[in-house]
């Protein structure tokens, strides 16, 4: 494709957010679902590290931290997360691929839009649901810091555009296998930990902690989140865009390689 | 007329479930693929057990072991739920949509039966036997053998748990009557009940009192495990019993009111 005019790509993004938008509009009620079973996971790991805190503190974290990093990992978690896995999953399988395959625009950039409208509706609402908890619960106040605000804005686009291009990749195993969706159920199990969901990741034990550091799991989840609240901050700052940078890269050649690759099987068994 | 006789159901659920049984045994590769992801997520429950007991020595006075029995008591529950109730009622939604279930309604068999134990995913059956094979191994970690009271007082406890999460069920589905559109509504039962996953006393009062008495998902795991580790008092078997019978009594009118209400999806 030729080099486009940025007004053209912001009218075709246009478009294409519009419609995504009021497709879920239809679907508002599964959306709230959606929206509460993402709210129940760190909910309940939230509720047994306050038990287990108690008073005093567990590897550093009292009650009141597990309180924001939980309510900041919820947000986050919805921000970042990516379903394109299970869509691509179906498209391949049921054929659909093959009405959006003809059109003039790359799927990608499809999907790259219902992401946008999808995470507009749904964190915008949990952003409001926090902002009205922590009203009446101190604990989970943040401290009004434009700067770390800002930050955190960045880490989290990085991070979604990661999440999003796991998610499009192994959905993209579609092509090869019918069991893509249980390579991402893995992925899902292992982030469980390594990107701290289930706990912040210095409560793990130091060995899994350090294999983390290795994988792209901590930028996902628990990098944005300490920025956000500021348990990552001068260093930590530097080595964690830096890390989100190298492995958006990985992936970002994973995905076209699969995808390039992919396309060429998919052509030759449709004959 | 005669009024539709659950004895008849039972013949035909029976015939159903062999064909069932038959049509699922030419997919063998499947059950293989059921049990190993089974097997990763009860494997990634004790991972997250573990973590949270290198920092704790008790989770609300239970300890590692004692929270794997309950564990082995939730999976074997979620299995019960991904072999009948996910299959059977779980498919109301899309039944009350397509008009499939004018087609149930007008056979002379009792409905409710009909549609909630039709379809049987038979591999999954497997999990209710992997958890309580859990359970039993932890109980021998422990050290602790249940007595015939207790053993029984477990199995009571687990069918009247059985009980509550069918009728939690049927409640969520009976909203396909009246909205059209609750096909993901199982997704709302997914969340809360992984809250059963530890005992409730682990939790903050606010969600113990949750799971008490607003979504009863305490009665589903804690307290058929508190009963295997000798922690239940007669009188909380006894009242397990009653939420159990309670609850199957009220989906049983609230079925009944819904189908009052239903006019059918045609004309």
């Amino acid at each position: 494709m030729t080099a486009a005019p940025a007004r053209l790509w912001a009218r075709r993004y246009g478009a294409l957010m519009r419609n995504a938008w009021m497709v879920d509009l239809q679907y508002r009620a599964s959306i709230v679902l959606w929206v509460l079973w993402g709210v129940m996971e760190p909910a309940i790991a939230l509720g047994i590290w306050w038990s287990i805190a108690g008073n005093g503190a567990v590897g550093g974290y009292t009650r009141t931290d597990f309180a924001r990093y939980f309510f900041a990992l919820t947000l986050i978690n919805q921000l970042t997360i990516a379903w394109d896995s299970w869509y691509l999953d179906r498209w391949i399988r049921e054929g659909d691929l093959n009405f959006k395959l003809p059109r003039p625009l790359h799927p990608v950039h499809e999907a790259i839009a219902d992401n946008i409208a999808y995470k507009a509706r749904s964190a915008g609402t949990l952003l409001l649901i926090w902002v009205v908890v922590s009203l009446v619960w101190p604990a989970v106040r943040l401290p009004f810091a434009p700067a770390t605000f800002a930050i955190t804005a960045g880490a989290v686009v990085l991070a979604a555009m990661m999440r999003f291009l796991i998610s499009f990749t192994t959905g993209l195993l579609a092509f090869w296998t019918t069991r893509a969706t249980s390579i991402m159920e893995l992925h899902a199990g292992i982030s469980l930990f390594l990107s701290g969901r289930i706990a912040p990741l210095s409560l793990l034990p130091p060995a899994v902690a350090g294999v983390a550091g290795w994988l792209w799991f901590p930028y996902m989840l628990a990098f944005p989140v300490d920025v956000l609240t500021g348990a990552a901050h001068g260093p930590a700052l530097w080595t964690g865009f830096r890390g989100q940078l190298i492995w958006i890269a990985v992936w970002l050649v994973l995905c076209r390689t699969a995808w390039k690759a992919g396309i060429k099987r998919y052509g030759a068994a449709g004959g | 007329m005669r009024r539709p006789g659950r004895s008849r159901a039972f013949p035909v659920l029976g015939a159903l479930w062999r064909l069932n049984a038959a049509e699922e045994l030419q997919y063998r590769a499947n059950f293989v693929a059921s049990f190993a992801s089974t097997v990763f997520y009860l494997l990634t429950a004790l991972l997250t057990l573990s973590l949270f007991f290198r920092h704790t020595t008790s989770l609300g006075g239970w300890d590692f072991w004692e929270v794997v029995v309950l564990l082995g008591v939730f999976n074997a529950l979620s299995g019960l739920v991904e072999a009948v109730l996910r299959p059977g009622i779980g498919d109301l939604a899309a039944q009350v949509r397509s008009g499939n279930l004018d087609l149930v309604l007008s056979r002379p068999v009792d409905a409710q039966v009909f549609v909630s134990f039709r379809h049987i995913d038979i591999w999954r059956l497997a999990d209710i036997l992997l958890g309580l094979g859990v359970s039993a191994y932890a109980l021998g970690h422990l050290g602790r053998f249940p007595d015939a009271v207790q053993i029984i007082a477990f199995f009571v406890t687990l069918v009247a748990a059985a009980g509550v999460v069918y009728a939690i069920w049927v409640i969520l589905m009976s909203l396909a009557f009246w909205f059209v559109s609750v096909e993901n509504i199982a997704t709302l039962f997914d969340a809360v009940f992984e809250g059963a996953r530890y005992p409730v006393s682990a939790y903050p009062a606010a969600l113990r009192f949750l799971f008490f008495y607003l979504l009863p998902i305490a009665w589903t795991t804690t307290i058929p495990a508190s009963a295997l580790t000798g922690r239940l008092s007669v009188p909380t078997a006894f009242a397990a019993g009653l939420v159990g019978a309670g609850a199957l009594a009220f989906s049983r009118l609230l079925w009944r009111a819904a189908i009052r209400r239903y006019t059918g999806a045609s004309s």
